[in-house]
């Protein structure tokens, strides 16, 4: 499962990044910047933080988001979004591996809040801490590129972005989905939904709570407490990657909920 | 049961936002020239160089946009670049929607 993952993650990559058209008046559930020139929809991150500083809430954005989040929960965060597929990568290569605190996950729900919602709504998106101008994902699809193609002379800028990537690029290598577990605040709309979501992975009666599902889970949830989904105390933060149903003993892991 | 009671109510829910909000909310847009041209009719001058040359090639452009136009004017499909390299919308300034005080700079 975990090869078909990787292929499914680059194809979507590829086609998220075709360039062939643009197709921006939809927002993809997923963290992949539109001012990228190759970009076909638009991220519903960058939407909603220049609607708030409107002032208003762009409804089409969040239904689309919601309506993901509750059909699908968080499974495009597993197979279809690029910057997943970048960590997954980089967590391969061999690095010192460390774990974080548990509480940590809940930094990506105040990012949401302040960064993309507060920021622009109290100051502009124009404002050097808005999410956009920090967003590694925006610095690889958008900056960089832009950098290349016309020069800048905002180094300083340029070099805080470089600067927040690299970090978050060396603690993806050590931590798996560092990003999608604490920054990403797109995961934390996604993550509200996940418990009521269609797909979903779920114990079937064959469990012997053995853990090994435990043992291979990217998101680190746990299970053994209910039988509510597979993962009873973080539900929120399963991509459905199915890696616990690969390495199940008994078959027990199913992915409609 | 309750879960499932719970998703059906969200998912209408979503889904009627969605609809309305991609097929039937309209905002009132601004153009910057008609901006200053409202500033001027109440005795306030705004200096822009070559404005007053160049004003009667440009018509005041305001006009309502429908929620996926406006999220696609804030997205590069919306922008186009200028001979110096700067970007700009192609869109009339978003920051003028209505109900929000323009600023006079």
């Amino acid at each position: 499962m975990e090869k078909i993952r990787l292929k499914v993650q680059i194809a979507c990559a590829a086609l998220l990044n075709l360039g062939i058209f643009q197709w921006q008046t939809i927002c993809f559930p997923v963290l992949n910047c539109h001012s990228c020139p190759t970009s076909i929809f638009a991220c519903p991150i960058g939407t909603i933080g220049q609607f708030v500083g409107l002032g208003l809430i762009p409804l089409s954005v969040v239904g689309i988001v919601a309506i993901a989040g509750l059909t699908i929960g968080r499974l495009f965060c597993g197979w279809v979004c690029p910057f997943g597929l970048v960590q997954d990568l980089l967590y391969k290569i061999p690095y010192i591996k460390f774990d974080i605190p548990r509480w940590t996950r809940f930094i990506k729900y105040g990012v949401f809040a302040s960064l993309v919602v507060a920021v622009p709504f109290f100051l502009t998106p124009a404002f050097p801490a808005y999410f956009c101008r920090l967003c590694p994902v925006a610095t690889i699809e958008s900056a960089i590129p832009w950098a290349i193609i016309n020069g800048t002379t905002d180094i300083i800028s340029l070099g805080i972005r470089l600067g927040i990537l690299f970090a978050i690029a060396v603690a993806a290598m050590g931590h798996r989905r560092f990003f999608c577990k604490v920054i990403c605040p797109l995961g934390a709309m996604l993550s509200l939904l996940n418990r009521f979501a269609l797909v979903f992975p779920e114990r079937k009666k064959g469990c012997v709570d053995c853990g090994a599902c435990n043992k291979v889970c990217p998101m680190e949830t746990k299970t053994g407490e209910s039988n509510f989904g597979v993962y009873d105390k973080a539900p929120e933060e399963c991509i459905s990657c199915l890696e616990c149903r690969d390495k199940c003993p008994t078959g027990s892991i199913r992915l409609w909920g | 049961m309750t879960r499932k009671i719970l998703l059906a109510i969200l998912l209408i829910l979503v889904l009627a936002m969605t609809v309305y909000g991609g097929f039937f909310r309209k905002f009132l847009v601004y153009d910057n020239l008609e901006k200053f041209d409202r500033l001027k009719n109440v005795g306030i001058t705004i200096k822009v160089p070559g404005y007053e040359n160049a004003s009667q090639d440009f018509a005041p452009e305001s006009q309502w946009f429908s929620e996926p136009d406006v999220v696609r004017a804030m997205t590069f499909e919306g922008i186009k670049r200028y001979k110096d390299g700067k970007l700009i919308s192609n869109y009339p300034d978003l920051r003028m929607l209505k109900g929000r005080i323009p600023c006079p700079t």
